[in-house]
């Protein structure tokens, strides 16, 4: 006998199924994954363009399942299944809150009011069955499948090993997210000499900072990155030591002195057998350097944003390093202590140093850079070499005359940019190749 | 370029540099605070409970429970969010040559030092509260030395345990919101002071508090103890008549003239005995194995989660 419950039950799996079909022809995403449960909320996720939020409740969804199955195997009546049910109560919960999130996005993706929301919170079945059947509603983006596009031209000429300086070859850099392969970067081949200072410039997502802890060894990537002929990945252990890098953030506890703070950064990079008073002369002279002799014995906390960065600059400058990489080191600062610092930077790379920095705000310090590494999204959103010389290479290269205007040039459309990545990535290929054969 | 066969330091000297930031933090960022909160903590507990413990069998059980949380409490508050709170910098210094190793046994250092002077200040405030300690010991022959590492095991087990929450949690929201589920387990599943179905006893082998508890009160001789509870609940009914009569006020009024109040108290406590709680030397060093055990768990676990620290995202 067929009850109330189990009859609603079918109806809304039915309905549902016949929603998510039509919603799903809407979205291209494949038909047949409608009748998959776990998978098609997944990918109505995806038509929501809620892709983690989609991961994550389809994790909740197999565990709700996994634990629902668990309660069959108790006996009836038995205290024990108070454990999974608890638990099963706390998944349902979890995944309510989901749903809420993935339908938010869902309504907004489909133009439908906000009161569409509740509608598929309590007839979920009822709600894509409208939304798939009216011609009317139609998703504002659809799913891009990555594998399906064409992939921007690759290069793959790999640059020949240099002795004074930094020889990246990255053949590509991916994970595995939620079972597929995301390439992060692709074909990046470059030198950069001792001496130069590089800028950094990209768009969000375009891989900047996957590609610095690449070239550092911090995640490595299939590639090979050399320093002065020795191997970043497989010398990792020595040649971190020859690597600063100098995060966004001030990273530092701001209980500490400056003192104490710099003579902590000395005593974990600097080798074990240089003698107290070196390390102390060193930690002395870094002071000196970057202007904080003054305020030593401050507490961190009590420094001006400048002071603070510059500090955070001379952690990772104590122990002499080869390659230094900055991560937007001007954020937060006004134009002349901005202009200060990299002309400290430019001192730094005219000691036979490589600085690479990232900034947002290139142009006003441009002048000081000798060359700019450019990366850019291609169609899949891989993060791809779009051009790599100097400086005044590049505003000819691009037909722009600022950075700013570089950079909009390669970003995406939907971020205020031309949206012209893939030419400008299919274009330096190109320039590389015809110069490999020259 | 630089020859690059050079050695930089060590785990042990990179222990010794987070030990000298940690105290400089102590000192600095207001952690010695928990040290007066621990004696408030104390003072309020022992001035509820402090009255019969160690005298009765009821009052042991409970203040010896109280005793068990006072402690956990401490631990759990030390280090819940000490590793969480600099998350960001712990992954720059590691990426700098930190040994995650180092900086985990800094932080064991360090704890133990607030643990043990948490449960000195315990200890005294609980005396100067005149809770009376039993006399007779079963290692030390300083029964505070005795009850002292009790306390302290317990205390550090809960800190090791919050360190490795900590050390798990990626924000000093999420170290919070998870700190009261656990506090919460601890009491529940203690297995002395709450009655627990049989299907739900071995989850207390998980838990500090039953481990706490049950040496707390192997020491504090709870099987010799008298047991009030029916003495107090006759006392209570004594005014009830049957056939016009009240004759548990009779039984009691002659007891109490033969002078044999004590010794049926006594036989009360003997009726009510439980194994666990024998002033036994094993039962008390199984206690401080175990919590040992789960402290190397947690402090293994921190460790682990750490080490994948790089994975973090920006």
């Amino acid at each position: 006998m067929i009850f109330f419950s189990d009859f609603y039950q079918i109806f809304g799996y039915v309905t549902s199924t016949i929603g998510f079909f039509m919603i799903f022809k809407k979205c291209d995403v494949k038909w047949w994954y409608s009748f998959i449960p776990v998978v098609r909320e997944y990918q109505i996720a995806l038509c929501s363009d809620k892709e983690k939020e989609g991961q994550t409740y389809a994790i909740i969804n197999f565990l709700a399942y996994a634990v629902g199955f668990m309660t069959f195997f108790y006996e009836e009546g038995s205290t024990y299944i108070l454990i999974p049910f608890f638990i099963l109560l706390a998944l349902i919960f979890a995944l309510i809150i989901y749903k809420i999130r993935i339908y938010v996005g869902f309504v907004k993706n489909f133009g439908l009011s906000k009161k569409w929301i509740v509608f598929f919170l309590f007839f979920e079945g009822i709600a894509c069955l409208v939304v798939g059947l009216n011609k009317n509603i139609q998703p504002v983006k659809k799913v891009v499948n990555y594998k399906l596009l064409d992939e921007t031209k690759i290069g793959g000429i790999k640059a020949d090993s240099i002795d004074d300086g930094l020889t990246v070859n990255i053949t590509d850099r991916s994970i595995l997210d939620f079972f597929r392969k995301k390439y992060l970067l692709k074909d990046i081949h470059l030198t950069i000499p001792k001496g130069h200072m590089v800028l950094l410039l990209g768009g969000s997502g375009a891989g900047k900072t996957t590609f610095v802890n690449a070239v550092t060894g911090y995640e490595k990537a299939n590639a090979t990155i050399e320093l002065s002929k020795h191997d970043v990945y497989k010398e990792y252990g020595k040649m971190m030591y020859d690597i600063g890098f100098v995060p966004q953030q001030d990273l530092i506890r701001g209980n500490d002195t400056v003192l104490l703070t710099l003579t902590d950064a000395a005593s974990l990079r600097l080798p074990s057998d240089i003698s107290f008073a070196d390390k102390r002369k060193r930690v002395a002279d870094v002071l000196e350097l970057f202007g904080l002799s003054a305020v030593k014995n401050n507490l961190v906390d009590k420094l001006s944003g400048g002071q603070r960065k510059r500090l955070s600059i001379a952690m990772e400058f104590i122990s002499d390093p080869t390659l230094f990489i900055l991560d937007e080191p001007d954020s937060g600062l006004d134009g002349v202590v901005a202009r200060s610092l990299f002309k400290q930077l430019r001192a730094i790379a005219d000691e036979g140093k490589i600085v690479i920095v990232i900034t947002h705000t290139p142009d006003r310090v441009i002048d000081l850079f000798d060359d700019v590494i450019v990366l850019a999204k291609d169609q899949r959103r891989t993060g791809r070499l779009a051009f790599y010389g100097a400086i005044k290479d590049a505003y000819e290269f691009f037909g722009k005359s600022s950075m700013e205007e570089i950079l909009l040039s390669i970003n995406q459309k939907e971020e205020g940019g031309e949206g012209r990545a893939e030419e400008f990535v299919g274009k330096y290929v190109e320039k590389v190749q015809v110069e490999a054969n020259v | 370029m630089k020859e690059k066969t050079i050695r930089h330091t060590g785990r042990l000297p990179q222990t010794f540099i987070y030990l000298g930031k940690l105290f400089r933090m102590f000192i600095f960022q207001n952690d010695w605070k928990v040290l007066p909160m621990s004696a408030i903590i104390a003072g309020l507990v022992s001035f509820a409970v402090g009255r019969n413990l160690f005298k009765t069998m009821e009052g042991t059980l409970t203040g010896t429970f109280a005793l068990s949380c006072i402690c956990i409490w401490n631990g759990f508050f030390n280090s819940i969010q000490v590793i969480c709170r600099e998350r960001a910098i712990i992954k720059r210094e590691h990426r700098s040559g930190l040994h995650i190793s180092s900086y985990v046994l800094a932080h064991m250092i360090y704890q133990a030092f607030i643990c043990i002077c948490q449960v000195i200040i315990t200890i005294v405030i609980c005396l100067a509260t005149n809770i009376v300690f039993p006399k007779e010991t079963l290692l030390f022959s300083i029964p505070y030395i005795d009850f002292g590492i009790t306390m302290f095991l317990i205390t550090y087990c809960a800190d090791m345990l919050a360190l490795m929450i900590s050390a798990i949690a990626k924000t000093t929201t999420t170290a919070m919101t998870v700190m009261p589920f656990l506090l919460i387990v601890q009491l529940v599943f203690s297995g002395g002071f709450f009655s627990l179905p049989d299907a739900a006893e071995p989850l207390t082998d998980f838990t500090i508090a039953k481990w706490g508890l049950i040496s707390l009160c192997a020491q504090g001789n709870y099987n010799s103890l008298p047991m009030v509870t029916v003495w107090n609940s006759a006392v209570k009914m004594k005014d009830i008549e049957i056939e016009g009569q009240k004759p548990l006020k009779i039984v009691l009024q002659s007891i109490e003239e033969k002078g044999q109040r004590e010794e049926i108290l006594k036989q009360s406590g003997l009726q009510n005995q439980n194994p666990k709680y024998n002033f036994d030397l094993k039962i008390v060093l199984k206690c401080w194995k175990a919590l040992l055990f789960w402290i190397v768990i947690y402090v293994a676990v921190a460790t682990l989660f750490l080490e994948y620290i790089d994975k973090d995202k920006r």
